[in-house]
């Protein structure tokens, strides 16, 4: 009874509390003065074979270091390191331009990290400065605020953002949906006594109705890209802020091998049998891949990991990316225990990783002006696109085609496989250099040709230089 | 105009066709309207297979004295576009209606600048006459499909600025004095009379086969021929010779003879080929069709400095098109994969059927099936014909049970269950 008692006071206390809130309020514009410092504007140029694509990210500070991490949206795939050109880092409120230098990109976690240079180091105040033991995890309704950034153009002005939290749901990181707009994506998110209790993501798209004088209700997906109301809690950062990459390449990045892994709805799952979970059909697995070697065969539906069934998510998607972060944070070498259903047997594997092949922002690649193209090594990567057995892997990739350039002309197109150069089978990337090298030093030359693959065709494309 | 001319009028009809589709999960019916062009006395009437095809359930034919008439299908050819129809006799005798066949000339002496006529039902009118010029006797067009069959590979073109409109389709182009030198076929959207015929004689011949088999087998070794152009010089070759192999269908005679791209393809059976422009192509391309099926035939191919002679077995021409149906209470309609199709989209074999279309709401969309979606399974069973899919479809209206559906698209596998 005295128990009940004791509960029975706490809850008193707590609605005292609850009562006082509004008053603390005022610290709010407190609060946020100290927190603007652990969030900057990161400025950097895409150099491509002829322009320079600028690019603007917001980015948080995590250590004493001056280590800033971006979104992995911020840089796509296919962008090779050495094609990031004049990183600059701007504090809220400043238009004072400090350089950065990239470390590469998590495999895991996918962000990119950067630590700047060591003058602007004092100006910034990592977020885990803003961890409070003990600190709730939000909830439903829990009013949490975050920060936005406006432009250069305003030196990059800090403004305050308030929501709820309107939903909670792992995805398969536990991911809240805030009721509106709380943060610059890629910035940090704090409850109300000002406890870091998240980073946000880039917003989710929402569906609207576009009407105009031309069009009426035509439906529009809109994405908000200064704001975001979606982000992950806490505990799904804090753990993995120390995975600063130790290469820029940001390998080992450990690989399965298996392509295609496709959720099953919650429907086929009954018919299978397979209550309360979920399980993903392997479409393909790929030649020499650590699946291969470990028996995983095509067809095959994985329905357990180390034992345990594949959790439900919603939508059935995630259960995929599930998979992959799984992968993801292990390393090449060690084991992942799977279990597949393989005409209606149970089947377990032991699949120990691999280290993935080169992936494309790590390949090689040569621009020749005057031909007015760029060719890019043969990866694993274009075997699978194109089915190309290992044993048949030759020839080079056209990464870029220069508008109007004879090699634009003589209908070449980015992702040819260019196979032959002049008649003579081309082998490995260095071969094909030499050749379009000695093309290109010729002045006497009026054309080439080349015997390209798109898709399933083939043909001869013929190059003239004069 | 001449009483040659007035005769062939008389041999001119207009087509209507109800045919059955497949498109959206459901049977539907379309209706369609064509100009034809009556062969012989005993009711052959000549047309284009994009306006009579086995898909027609119903032919009905407005003769010239404006009585309509029954007609069925008796073959079709839609590689070049054409259709043969025959008449309801017994109708035709019955009620006395009297046939005008028309007369046909040599396409071959055509010139360009000469006159001619295109006769026909345009948007139904009838018997309207358009006149032109022959613009180009021979003329290679590149539209290599209508409604996705492969049409053109086997044929030139007559080229006219004699104007065709939509329902010219299957009328005659004719000479001044009334000879038939084409079958009307097409016309491009957006640009002013131009306009495109198959020639008499390619005709005549199809019309002969279809006639003795109702339908046409080609021979296939799987050579797609590109122009050399100018690129004699690159590989070293005499003026006047040879046709660039500019690719190889997978798994082809041609592939497992070891031809490849890049290959020079000098002689036939011991004849030579000349193919440096496209509209010498066809012409290639028809003397491979016409090889019997399953013979041996001699490639005399250039592959750098030499020169082999590559023997390839031909086999037996196939569409990309396979066969189409809908099942009704899936609301779900589907086309066989070919060994085209297959071949096309890189599938390992010609298993399964394409979805072509759903019907919102019924048990295919339901379960999520999409068009593009390739079903290759079913309960764990390779889904390898049409048939085996209608009989598990009669099994399913007799007794409705869930079945386990396994699809490709893009290469990606799931799994469906269709749910009564």
């Amino acid at each position: 009874m005295s128990g009940f008692f004791r509960q029975h006071r706490l809850r008193a206390a707590t609605l005292a509390l609850v009562a006082l809130l509004p008053l603390r309020a005022a610290d709010l514009p407190d609060l946020f003065a100290e927190r603007v410092r652990s969030c900057v504007t990161v400025e950097f140029l895409i150099e491509t074979e002829l322009e320079r694509q600028p690019v603007t990210v917001l980015g948080t500070c995590i250590d004493a270091h001056g280590t800033i991490i971006l979104p992995a949206s911020a840089i796509g795939a296919r962008v090779a390191v050495r094609q990031l050109k004049d990183i600059k880092v701007y504090r809220p409120n400043s238009s004072a331009a400090f350089t950065a230098e990239y470390l590469g990109q998590d495999v895991l976690t996918g962000w990119h990290f950067l630590p700047v240079e060591e003058k602007f180091r004092p100006e910034l105040v990592p977020v885990t400065a803003w961890v409070r033991a003990g600190t709730p995890e939000p909830r439903l309704a829990d009013e949490v605020w975050g920060i936005g950034l406006r432009g250069k153009d305003e030196d990059f002005r800090p403004y305050f953002l308030l929501s709820r939290v309107g939903l909670i749901q792992p995805m398969p990181q536990v991911t809240a949906v805030a009721a509106s707009e709380l943060g610059g994506p890629g910035l940090p998110v704090f409850n109300r006594d000002g406890a870091l209790v998240g980073l946000t993501l880039n917003s989710f798209g929402q569906n609207f109705l576009m009407f105009s004088r031309r069009e009426r209700g035509v439906p529009v997906v809109l994405v908000n890209v200064e704001e975001s109301s979606v982000f992950l809690l806490a505990n799904e950062v804090l753990p993995y802020l120390g995975r600063i990459p130790r290469n820029r390449s940001g390998r080992p990045l450990p690989w399965l091998g298996a392509f295609g892994l496709e959720p099953v709805d919650p429907e086929v799952a009954r018919f299978l049998q397979l209550e309360n979970q979920s399980a993903l059909v392997v479409s393909e697995v790929l030649e020499n891949s650590p699946a291969e070697k470990a028996g995983l065969k095509g067809h095959d539906i994985i329905v357990a990991l180390d034992g345990r069934p594949l959790p439900r998510f919603k939508p059935d998607q995630v259960t995929g990316t599930y998979l992959e972060r799984e992968i993801d944070r292990r390393q090449p070498g060690e084991t992942l225990p799977l279990t597949v259903l393989r005409d209606n047997q149970r089947v377990d594997l032991k699949v120990t990783l691999g280290d993935e092949p080169k992936i494309i922002r790590e390949a090689e690649r040569k621009y020749f002006e005057r031909l007015g193209f760029t060719v890019r090594e043969f990866l694993y990567g274009d075997g699978i696109a194109r089915r190309v057995k290992l044993a048949n892997q030759a020839g080079v990739i056209v990464d870029f085609v220069k508008p109007n350039s004879p090699a634009a002309v003589g209908d070449l197109v980015a992702d040819d496989w260019i196979r032959e150069i002049d008649g003579r089978e081309i082998k490995t990337y260095a071969e094909a250099v030499e050749a379009l090298t000695a093309i290109e030093a010729d002045p006497n030359r009026a054309e080439f040709v080349l015997l390209t693959s798109r898709g399933t065709e083939t043909a001869v494309r013929r190059v003239r230089l004069k | 105009m001449s009483g040659s001319f007035n005769r062939l009028l008389e041999a001119v009809v207009r087509i209507d066709v109800r045919e059955v589709t497949f498109e959206a999960g459901a049977r539907r019916f379309v209706a369609g309207v064509g100009s034809g062009v009556i062969l012989s006395k005993d009711g052959l009437v000549l047309t284009n297979a994009h306006v009579a095809s086995p898909n027609a359930v119903e032919i009905s034919i407005t003769l010239p004295s404006l009585e309509r008439v029954g007609a069925r299908l008796v073959g079709w050819d839609h590689w070049t576009d054409l259709a043969l129809i025959r008449l309801d006799l017994d109708e035709v005798k019955r009620r006395g209606l009297a046939i005008q066949p028309a007369t046909f000339g040599d396409s071959e002496a055509l010139y360009v600048g000469e006159t001619v006529l295109a006769v026909g039902t345009p948007f139904g009118l009838t018997r309207t006459v358009t006149r032109g010029i022959i613009s180009n006797n021979r003329r290679f067009e590149d539209t290599d499909s209508i409604r996705g069959y492969e049409t053109g590979t086997f044929n030139t073109w007559l080229q006219t600025d004699a104007a065709i409109n939509p329902g010219n389709s299957g009328g005659p182009l004719v000479t001044e004095d009334g000879r038939v030198v084409g079958i009307n076929s097409r016309g491009y959207v957006g640009a002013d009379n131009l306009g495109f015929a198959i020639p008499a004689n390619i005709a005549r011949r199809v019309v002969d086969e279809l006639v003795r088999h109702g339908t046409i087998t080609r021979s296939y070794i799987g050579l797609v021929p590109g122009t050399l152009q100018d690129l004699e010089h690159f590989y070293a070759l005499a003026l006047n010779t040879g046709v660039l192999i500019k690719d190889v269908d997978p798994g082809s005679p041609a592939a497992r003879a070891g031809l490849r791209s890049g290959d020079i393809l000098l002689a036939i059976n011991g004849q030579k080929v000349d193919g440096r422009f496209p509209e010498q192509l066809p012409p290639i391309q028809n003397m491979i069709a016409s090889l019997p099926v399953g013979s041996i035939v001699r490639l005399s191919i250039k592959r750098g400095g030499q020169t082999l002679e590559v023997p390839a077995v031909t086999e037996k021409l196939a569409s990309r098109m396979g066969e189409e149906w809908a099942f009704e209470r899936w609301g779900l309609s589907v086309r066989k994969v070919s060994r085209a199709f297959a071949r096309e989209n890189q599938l390992d074999d010609d298993t399964g059927v394409v979805v072509i279309g759903v019907q919102p709401g019924f048990p295919g969309a339901v379960a999520g099936l999409a068009a593009g979606d390739i079903i290759t399974k079913i309960d764990q069973q390779p889904l390898a014909e049409l048939e085996t899919l209608k009989r598990i479809y009669q099994r399913f209206e007799a007794k409705p049970v869930s079945l386990l559906l396994l699809t490709m698209r893009d290469r990606r596998v799931s799994l469906y269950v269709l749910k009564p």
